[in-house]
């Protein structure tokens, strides 16, 4: 039974993330909708509210779950040394929008599993926003985004593939591709702001196909060249650097079993 | 130094007022609001690096949705030039007045931008920690870890660095960066550990039964479902719009009322209460009336430039009210502050 209604809410909470980043695609009308109407000017900021009151359903859920003093010591220091990771990025000028902060989310979800991975990166990206002044509408979007990177790292069976080859070449794998999904997921959040309420090209009629094609536009004029360093450094840092993160990590996991032992 | 959630206020007026407007003067009156109570309120403090400066972000944005709108949009009458139709996607006519909106967009994307800008200037990062609420009580204590241990690691970052130098090593590519990002982590992880050892000993979590009670968690499905539900009947079937939307409603409140109840069996205690003080309750008041002009006034603030492009209409009464959110930036100090 309790399984269950956690999987349920996995499953919504994911579901709604996924509506939020499409619906600007699926029903273009509604987010680009007729000059003068006002009222759907606000439609990515109801989207926003949305989004950001489901990532806090799915924290309390995770939360409760998972969070013993280990898991909340090791979360806590594993998020200060990928936030200082940030700093570099914010200090030496990095080719594009590469950051150093997917690789060690998404071996921290290959070794501590999916929920440690989501809240790694969820919480990666709120404490690096926090100090480095970056609060604001996109939040919820980022640590969503960020939080399903590690999510995913956790799907890899990492008791199976330890630290071989098999498990490196998959891990750039995914280091590449949320590179690039990273920026068209935030880019889809940032669409409808960019495009504006007006019904600049948007004729009844006009079909998915061709939203998708505008968006793709919007994509390849704005960001590509902004994203492809991402990958491409994800994968560099995860195919250098990846092995011997993973066996530090393997070890202190290890080590974080021990049992306290109470005497009733 | 107002209270935290007055400044939250503050930043979600402009938020709310900045996505209605498309009139480039009131856009530039929301800006030239942000900038000087950013520049009154948080002079050069030591304090979180911003890595963009709200100008520096105009000068990238206003040209790139600007150029971005000319190119796909088709609509308007001043032809600028006329790109080669062969050219998928972007050929065509390029009209001054497709031009002029996509710069607005750009503007009011840097006012978003310089609200929050302020507002991660003027809160130290414990008082916005301080507004997590009670539910989130375990991730606070994640992000309170998380904040203070970046200095360390800064810290010790810089040792392994200079240790590492003295040992000869310099960092030329990606590879070099094994030798200092190694002994950072294992350093971090082995503090984790005589952290947590710490916390157990001191009975961290010792009393906290395992997890939400199973009625919160039906309940949290329930609200994800109801919402999730709303919001897709609220797009896919315009007939039912107002029955989809109370769902959807339904939905946020149900999910409020669990994270309510869960932050109610975590007990909290503050040393030092913050009083609330006259300037928290006037800038307040200018919060909501900027936010009343603007909510009655929404007309007003939109503006299209199509089919021709025209000066827009300025109401100074309009940018009177909206001048309430420049309240923060006169509101006298304390004392004990001033000192």
């Amino acid at each position: 039974m309790r399984k269950a209604i956690t999987g349920a809410i996995y499953a919504l909470s994911g579901a709604i993330g996924v509506l939020a980043f499409v619906y600007p695609l699926l029903v273009p009308e509604f987010a680009t909708a007729g000059m003068g109407q006002a009222h759907s000017q606000v439609a990515p900021l109801i989207t926003a509210v949305l989004v950001g009151l489901t990532l806090l359903a799915l924290v309390v859920e995770l939360q409760g779950r998972t969070l013993s003093a280990k898991t909340v010591a090791i979360l806590g220091v594993l998020v200060a040394v990928t936030s200082v990771l940030r700093f570099i990025e914010v200090a030496i000028p990095l080719p594009g929008g590469f950051s150093p902060i997917f690789a060690p989310i998404i071996l921290a979800g290959y070794v501590f599993g999916a929920r440690f991975g989501f809240l790694m990166g969820a919480f990666t990206l709120l404490a690096s926003a926090l100090v480095t002044g970056g609060v604001g509408p996109w939040l919820p979007f980022q640590m969503f985004s960020a939080g399903w990177a590690g999510m995913t790292g956790g799907w890899l069976p990492s008791s199976k593939l330890g630290t071989g080859r098999a498990a490196i070449s998959l891990l750039c794998g995914f280091g590449f591709v949320w590179g690039l999904v990273y920026g068209v997921i935030i880019n889809l959040y940032f669409w409808p702001f960019a495009v504006g309420p007006a019904s600049q090209t948007w004729a009844p009629g006009l079909s998915i196909g061709d939203t998708v094609a505008r968006y793709v536009t919007f994509y390849v004029v704005t960001s590509l060249a902004w994203d492809i360093p991402r990958a491409v450094g994800n994968a560099a840092m995860i195919l250098v650097l990846g092995g011997p993160l993973i066996k530090s990590l393997l070890r202190f996991r290890r080590r974080f079993y021990f049992e306290v032992i109470t005497d009733a | 130094m107002l209270d935290a959630r007055v400044w939250l206020l503050w930043a979600l007026s402009l938020l709310l007022i900045a996505s209605y407007a498309r009139n480039p003067l009131y856009g530039i009156v929301l800006l030239l609001t942000t900038l000087v109570v950013g520049s009154v309120c948080a002079p050069d403090r030591e304090g979180p690096r911003m890595p963009l400066s709200p100008l520096r972000f105009a000068l990238i944005a206003i040209p790139l949705a600007a150029l971005f709108n000319a190119l796909t949009v088709r609509l308007g009458e001043t032809v600028l030039l006329q790109l080669p139709t062969w050219l998928p996607l972007v050929g065509g006519p390029v009209t001054g007045e497709g031009l002029v909106f996509g710069a607005t967009n750009g503007l009011i994307l840097t006012v978003i931008f310089s609200s929050f800008a302020v507002f991660n200037r003027v809160i130290p990062v414990r008082d916005l920690i301080k507004l997590t609420p009670r539910a989130f009580h375990e991730s606070g204590v994640v992000l309170s870890i998380a904040l203070t241990f970046i200095p360390q690691t800064t810290r010790s970052l810089q040792r392994i660095r200079e240790a590492q130098a003295v040992r000869g090593h310099r960092v030329r590519g990606l590879r070099d960066w094994l030798p200092i990002i190694v002994p950072l982590l294992v350093s971090g992880l082995e503090r984790a550990i005589g952290l947590a050892e710490a916390m157990v000993a001191r009975g961290y979590g010792a009393v906290a039964d395992a997890g939400q009670p199973v009625r919160n968690q039906l309940f949290l499905a329930l609200g994800l479902l109801a919402l999730l539900g709303g919001w897709l009947g609220y797009l896919f079937m315009p007939a039912q719009r107002g029955i989809a939307a109370g769902f959807a409603l339904a939905g946020a409140v149900l999910l409020v009322a669990v994270l309510w109840l869960a932050g109610r069996s975590t007990v909290h205690s503050v040393y030092r209460q913050r009083r609330w003080r006259v300037q928290d309750t006037l800038a307040l008041g200018g919060c909501t009336l900027a936010l009343a002009v603007a909510l009655t006034q929404r007309g007003a603030l939109y503006y299209a430039p199509y089919p021709r492009l025209a000066w827009p209409a300025f109401d100074p009464l309009i940018g009177l009210g909206l001048l309430g959110l420049l309240l923060p930036a006169f509101l006298p100090l304390d004392e004990e502050e001033r000192l």
